[in-house]
């Protein structure tokens, strides 16, 4: 067995932990966040919406089955461990990773894949501990700093909030996840055009296999000037109310007919877009096993979440209504306008990873156009 | 809640019937007592009257308390209806009882019963149940749903087997069908090889079945639930260690699965959730698969519609309360509505998120069955498991090894003989009960990965787990070779903590580096100085609670276990209650025989007890199968062993005042001394009186003092101690080691050459105690006497009478409370000697002595400081729970005890063992001073006759219809059954006998018919093919007597015996059992008809 380096995290609130080294070892910071799903690291870790956070998975065996091999063609129908192409997760956060994967699906082990994307984790620290902290400090941030490890040099200084920790200002974020120009993808009737904050392959792939063509846009486009006959928001990383003007574009959409899906970020920035407004929440939503229900019937689905920020129920305009709730603390999960064709889910309907009870909203979403 | 609308047009308190399972026999066990219970709880909660039908007395379910009425009754269709023409009852919940109440409730729909009495089947409709159960019907719903399941063909030539074959795709299995042993049954890749195989099969058998080869794939499970507005949640998925083909019963079973991407895992929920969708399933059901280890390709084996085995274990896994939330849903409440009880914030509609790792290892105990095969297969022989928890694979599984072995030092204690390679091949390739010990020899003799997982198909990231350990292992002794425990870093001792190592274990590797003999006290020394020397360095285990969510909700669990793996225990542990005093205590570990959920009802009773005394409460235990670790049998659950080494841990975690040990039976009394010497406060009996009644020459010696007789016997270290003993007293003799409970190794010997055998055998059960001789008497009566104590005085004591004579073992016997055919004077000197050992002992909580009785002569066999077997039948029948009472006196109060005159009773107890041969081919199913049966029911009525019927009735001996076939026995055997047998061919039940017994009755002028002995031929002068008999259910009972009690030889007595079980005939091996039989039966001709079933009256 060979030793790994140590590695030391540090937490805004002072307190640290020591742990080895996995992945790259690089120096890094970033808010904390975990995810309680116990398969689907891959996914997360691929996932833009953690765009600059720590992600701390709360399953202690993580690595277990490997890293499958990165597909770029996201027209495969199902989802294959990737949901982009490269981490973008800052840091990884694990119980225990492990050390050789076996499963017929994997190309290397997690620490190996780290490595190769440059991004550093730590590993064999209280992961319990860490959620207990977070989930009561409601936002920690984390500086991963690799043992014997030319650093910055201010590393050993007690670091204050505000000038050593990455905050998402959000502008800059969604720059990062978006692409820079539009594509198309697939084969259909009819063309939907996704606003790419950050948007997960499985949408993609969803939309795709239910048949439609997509046409993904950077995030800044100018929405009014696209031919498309229906229009989705995306997942993506940060604050919706740090999103520049893109609710006013997405406002100009309201006026029109053409349908409108929103998902995660996307669902905020339409009820931002709608007039409503957005807050942090004191318990984000960070699991594959968040129970929602459809509002008005005795119905429930279980769901892959991870937002920390939520619509404020009472801000909903008059011509729109919650769609789905929460059935834990009645959040909304999902809006709908009352006589025209948009709505929006908090939740991930596309899964990947997490349970895929409710892939029939995209599945209707595209078949009602 | 309120009552839910449904049941709410049924009345104001709807009568809702439960059915459980009736006596734990494998494959059924005390999972059933978990389900009951919370199903009980929950329909109680919401404003029902329960009434629970279930014959086992040892359960918790089987309680009286308020608004629950319990019969103890056969949970078979003709019992059921009279209780409904009796009650009334509104509704009936068939989903908690297993197999048994499941069969019996599809039996009331087909007989019409539901319909005639008016009784709503409450959950998943009779319907489903009959398709999930058929495998037509099951196989046509999962194909027209898409759900690929295992292509099977019957083909009767080579050519159909060939174009079978590839219709299916190589490989694949061959089987010949009517084949007994696996005879022409393989493996097939290609057509040759399939050709080669099939004619071999074809000529012994007249078809074969070509199946899809399955062989390597994994095997994984999910729990899924469903409410009646068809939502539904997957509780957990879990992987078996061992890959397809052993049943999940008798698998290592992880939980979460480890080896699944979450492709995989979503593919199979999915799946999981259509399945249950399609079929209608209102509750909880548990799916099957088999899933490929190279691709996505994945059939379902078996849809299970009920709360099951793997049901009570996810829930103790995961944290979810399964049977309690699924039986709210088949009131018709939705999951949205039901608060998930365990966060106390959240709603019952999740999926729990584990961040831990659990592991199941089943115990087989097959070296209590003479004769039984050790291979492992579809059929489930396995008597208990245990469920570890931990927060790494190595941490889990090496808590599992001793939790299962109950040895502190786990994997180090194997015995490791060295196996030629091409053995331990062979070990590892036939799947037996100690494969993985196999496992671990070949990890240990340096095998790589892919050598074990070509034999073994286990998956290579276990057997990688598996070898972290093991190179560790070679580690730790290295670093002890060559140096002493203070040298040990603080890295070194965490890193070892962490892999699972306990000190025990340490300590055995240390002693063992230095050349010493690593005996207990050694071992506990050594121990006591790595524990010192980790604890210096702050290495402690921490705290951490299953919560459902992976702490991303507050919740207020009390359910815990440590682990090495974090710097912190959970915030808000470890502080005690400042008003409460604090009693840890500690439930029986492992179901095996001997023990089983008769020592759980004593946990929970007692634990219940407490609380209501204002003590908090606190258990230790690491069954998942029981209702003490249910999160609401105590104020505090720790899942994890029940070592020193933990109670320990808690004990320093916890404040605790004291512990209870004297409730779980035989390991927790095993770990009284150990904690008392190590400084823990028992409470109740204090050490020494537990070391005099547990140490045969001091509990020998007080008899001694007290002028109490006792069988001739001797502690002896030499054989030749004991050849001089057999010369005093003769033959037979009782060879048994000290500490023993339920017979281990506990054998009769008629002459030397068994005297011998039996010898080695007890030698190699317990090296470090004397092997113990006693004079064995023949034809005594066996009486226990139960009861509590305090201070040394008898507070309250019951008498029972065993019906079997001495040479049954007592959890094998049948025992009835009152005593009927004592004499008075024997029960007086049983009373007198009772009063007198618990003076000499200075008994001070429960206790059971056992006593042999010829004439009103007695003798004390040994007394148990510590709750019995029989306590919660002696308890339920008296009307007054003796664990309540024993817990009083341990926390010192006198409790106040209504005056139990037992010759008063307006009725008489039966308790009966059952048993489990069916499910062990080759067992010959005779009784002996070895323990076989696996659990027990009681009964009552007003008399004994009666009540002993009801008692067999649930013990699967079903009154005779067609035929008796008997062999007496010996002569004097013989002549005891005569004026019987006259009785019976008087009621006109026809009587077989084989040779020598045929001839003993129509001597004496009983018309029987002779059969042949098995293997003789028939004919008309030896008679019919006894075996015939059965097979075509000419006859319907047996009456086999053994010569002796060896069971060691093939017998043809043995034969019959062994048909009788696997044609399901009812069979009696005890004469004295027998004829209490016959008694019954004559005075009650009609009793099916003429019985009128009462409830078990309340507590006084």
């Amino acid at each position: 067995m060979t030793v790994r380096p140590k590695c030391t995290l540090k937490l805004s609130n002072g307190m640290e932990f020591e742990g080895e080294l996995i992945g790259a070892p690089n120096e890094v910071a970033g808010e904390l966040v975990f995810t309680t799903g116990m398969v689907g690291y891959s996914e997360a870790l691929t996932d833009p919406s953690y765009y600059g956070q720590i992600l701390l998975f709360t399953y202690p065996l993580i690595g277990n089955y490997g890293i499958p091999p990165l597909h770029k063609d996201i027209s495969i129908e199902m989802s294959h461990g990737f949901e982009s192409d490269r981490v973008h997760a800052k840091a990884v956060i694990v119980g225990i990773d492990s050390a050789e994967a076996f499963h017929w699906s994997s190309r290397q082990t997690l620490d190996a894949w780290l490595k190769e994307q440059n991004v550093p984790g730590i590993a064999g620290i209280d992961t319990r501990q860490l959620v207990h902290i977070i989930r009561e400090e409601k936002t920690v941030f984390g500086r991963i700093m690799p043992q014997g490890v030319a650093t910055s040099g201010k590393a050993s200084s007690l670091i204050s909030k505000a000038e050593k920790f990455f905050d998402p200002a959000a502008q800059e974020i969604l720059r990062e996840v978006s692409c820079k120009k539009s594509f198309r993808l697939g084969r259909g009737n009819k063309r939907i055009g996704v606003v790419d904050t950050g948007v997960k392959w499985n949408i993609l792939r969803q939309l795709i296999h239910h048949g439609a063509e997509i046409e993904v846009l950077p995030w800044d486009a100018d929405l009014s000037k696209s031919d498309v006959s229906a229009w989705l928001l995306s997942n993506g990383p940060g604050d919706p109310q740090k999103t520049g003007d893109l609710k006013n574009r997405i406002a100009g959409l309201l006026t029109g007919h053409c349908p409108i899906l929103g998902i995660c970020l996307g669902h905020q920035l339409l009820a931002l877009a709608a007039g409503a407004t957005t807050s942090k929440m004191s318990y984000g939503h960070r699991s594959h096993n968040q129970p929602v229900q459809l509002v008005g019937t005795r119905k429930g689905f279980i769901t892959s979440q991870n937002h920390g920020f939520m619509v404020d129920q009472a801000s909903l305009p008059k011509d729109w209504e919650p769609w789905f709730v929460n059935a834990n603390d009645q959040t909304i999960e999902g809006i709908r306008h009352k006589s025209k064709p948009f709505k929006s889910v908090q939740f991930h309907p596309e899964a990947a990873s997490g349970p895929r009870d409710t892939g029939w909203i995209i599945e209707q979403f595209v078949k009602e156009l | 809640m309120p009552l839910h609308p449904q049941l709410q047009q049924l009345g104001c308190k709807p009568k809702i019937i439960l059915l459980g399972s009736g006596g734990l026999t494998i494959g059924q066990a005390g999972e059933f007592d978990y389900s009951g219970t919370q199903a009980v709880k929950s329909l109680l909660e919401c404003g029902n009257e329960v009434i629970v039908i279930n014959p086992n007395i040892a359960t918790v379910q089987t309680n009286p308390q308020a608004g629950v009425k319990v019969y103890l009754y056969p949970v078979e269709p003709e019992w059921i209806e009279k209780v409904f023409a009796l009650e009334k009852p509104d509704a009936i919940v068939a989903g908690f009882g297993g197999q048994t109440a499941l069969n019996c409730l599809i039996a009331l729909e087909d007989n019409g019963a539901l319909k005639r009495h008016n009784v709503l089947n409450l959950g998943t409709p009779v319907s489903t149940l009959k398709m999930t159960e058929d495998r037509s019907l099951f196989a046509k719903k999962m194909k027209s749903i898409g759900m690929p399941i295992p292509d099977s063909y019957a083909c009767e030539t080579s050519s159909q087997s060939v174009t079978a074959a590839s219709a299916i795709g190589y490989p694949v299995i061959v089987r010949a069908a009517f084949a007994l042993g696996g005879l022409g049954s393989g493996f097939a890749a290609n057509e040759g090889e399939l050709l080669a195989l099939v004619d071999v099969a074809l000529a012994v058998s007249p078809q074969v079945l070509v199946e899809k080869s399955l062989r390597g794939w994994k095997e994984v499970e999910y729990e899924v639930m469903r409410d009646s507005q068809g939502n539904t949640i997957a509780i957990c998925n879990m992987e078996n260690f061992d890959p397809l083909g052993i049943h999940t019963g008798d698998s290592i079973v992880v939980c979460p699965s480890q080896s699944l991407s979450d492709n995989e895992y979503q593919m199979l929920r999915n799946a999981a959730i259509k399945i249950i969708d399609s079929c209608g399933v209102i509750g909880e059901c548990n799916v099957q698969y088999a899933l490929s280890p190279n691709s996505l390709d994945f059939v379902v084996i078996e849809v299970n519609a009920r709360l099951s085995r793997s049901s009570a274990l996810a829930s103790k896994a995961s944290g979810y309360p399964i049977a309690y939330i699924a039986a709210k849903v088949v009131q018709g409440f939705d999951l949205l509505e039901i608060q998930n009880p365990v966060t106390g914030v959240t709603c019952a509609f999740f999926e729990p998120a584990l961040d831990y790792v659990t592991i199941k290892v089943p115990r087989w105990d097959l070296g209590k069955f003479k004769g039984v095969s050790r291979e492992l297969g579809s059929t489930m022989k396995s008597v208990g498991e245990i469920m570890s928890i931990g927060r790494s694979f190595p941490e889990a599984i090496q808590k599992a090894v001793r939790m299962i072995t109950e040895l502190d030092a786990g994997l180090a204690t194997f015995v490791r003989v060295q196996l030629a390679d091409s053995d331990l091949e062979k070990a590892l390739s036939e799947p037996t009960d100690v494969r993985f010990y196999a496992v671990i020899s070949a990890l240990r003799s340096g095998w790589n990965l892919e050598r074990i997982h070509g034999l073994t198909h286990i998956d290579k990231w276990f057997l990688s787990k598996l070898q972290e350990v093991i190179l560790c292992e070679n580690a730790i002794k290295v670093v002890f070779a060559s140096s002493d425990l203070e040298s040990v870093t603080a890295n070194q001792w965490l890193s070892w903590k962490r892999l699972g190592f306990s000190d025990a274990q340490m300590a055995h590797y240390f002693l063992e580096a230095k050349q010493k003999k690593p005996d207990q006290a050694s071992i506990n020394c050594e121990s006591g100085k790595i524990r010192t020397l980790r604890k210096k360095y702050k290495i402690v285990p921490v705290v951490k609670k299953i919560d459902t969510t992976a702490a991303e909700y507050p919740a207020k669990s009390n359910y815990l276990y440590m682990t090495y793996h974090g710097s912190v225990s959970d915030p808000g542990l470890g502080m005690g209650a400042q008003s409460k005093k604090t009693a840890l205590v500690l439930g029986s570990g492992s179901y095996r025989i001997g023990t089983s959920v008769e020592f759980d009802w004593c946990a929970v009773s007692c634990s219940r007890k407490l609380q209501e005394e204002s003590w908090r409460s606190v258990i230790l235990n690491c069954n998942p199968e029981t209702v003490s670790t249910d999160y609401n049998s105590s104020d505090s659950l720790y899942f994890d062993e029940m070592s020193l080494e933990r109670v320990l841990d808690v004990c320093e975690f916890e404040k605790i005042e004291g512990v209870v040990a004297c409730m779980g039976g035989q390991l927790p009394n095993r770990l009284a001394l150990q904690l008392c010497n190590a400084g823990i406060q028992l409470l109740g009996h204090d050490a020494e009186t537990i070391d005099t009644a547990e140490d045969r020459s001091k509990f020998s010696a007080l008899l001694d003092k007290l002028g109490i007789d006792q069988p001739h016997w001797i502690a002896a270290t030499s054989r030749g101690q004991i050849d001089s003993f057999v010369e005093k007293v003769g033959f037979p003799v009782l060879v048994r080691p000290s500490y023993v409970l339920s017979g281990a190794a506990m054998n009769v010997a008629y002459d030397r050459p068994s005297l011998d055998l039996y010898l080695s055998m007890a030698d190699l059960a317990s090296p470090d105690y004397p092997v113990v001789v006693t004079e064995f008497l023949l034809g005594a009566r066996e009486i226990e006497l139960d009861g509590v104590a305090q201070h040394g005085e008898i507070l309250t004591a019951i008498v029972s009478e065993h019906i079997e004579n001495a040479g049954v073992h007592s959890g094998d016997a049948t025992i009835v409370v009152p005593a009927q055919k004592l004499y008075v004077e024997t029960v007086r000197r049983i009373r007198r000697a009772g009063r007198a050992i618990a003076k000499g002992l200075r008994l001070n909580g429960p206790f059971n002595i056992q006593f042999l009785a010829r004439l009103n002569h007695i003798q004390v066999i040994e007394c148990n400081a510590r709750a019995a077997r029989s306590f919660p039948f002696v308890s339920k029948v008296v009307g007054l729970n003796l664990a309540d009472a024993a817990t009083s006196v341990m926390i010192g109060k006198t409790p106040r005890l209504a005056r139990i005159n037992d010759d008063d009773l307006p009725y008489v107890g039966v308790k009966a063992a059952l048993f489990s041969f069916t499910r062990l081919s080759g067992v010959d199913p005779v009784l002996g001073v070895e323990m076989a049966s696996t659990g027990e029911v009681g009964c009552i009525a007003e008399d004994f006759e009666s009540a002993y019927l009801l008692a067999m009735e649930s013990a699967k001996v079903f009154l005779p219809k067609k035929g008796l076939l008997v062999s007496a026995g010996p002569e004097h055997e013989k002549l005891k059954f005569l004026p019987w047998a006259k009785k019976l061919t008087g009621m006109g039940l026809p009587i077989y006998a084989t040779e020598g017994t045929a001839k003993f009755l129509l001597d004496h002028g009983v018309n029987v018919i002779k059969v042949a002995w098995p293997g003789e031929p028939a004919n008309d002068k030896n008679g019919q093919d006894p075996i015939e008999l059965l097979r075509t259910k000419k006859v319907d009972f047996v009456l086999n007597i053994p010569k002796n009690l060896q069971r060691d030889e093939l017998t043809r007595g043995s034969q019959i015996r062994q048909g009788a079980t696997r044609f399901g005939c009812s069979i009696i091996t005890n004469m004295e059992k027998m004829i209490a039989y016959a008694q019954a039966i004559t005075r009650h001709p009609d009793f099916i008809s003429e019985h009128v079933p009462r409830p078990l009256p309340e507590y006084k």
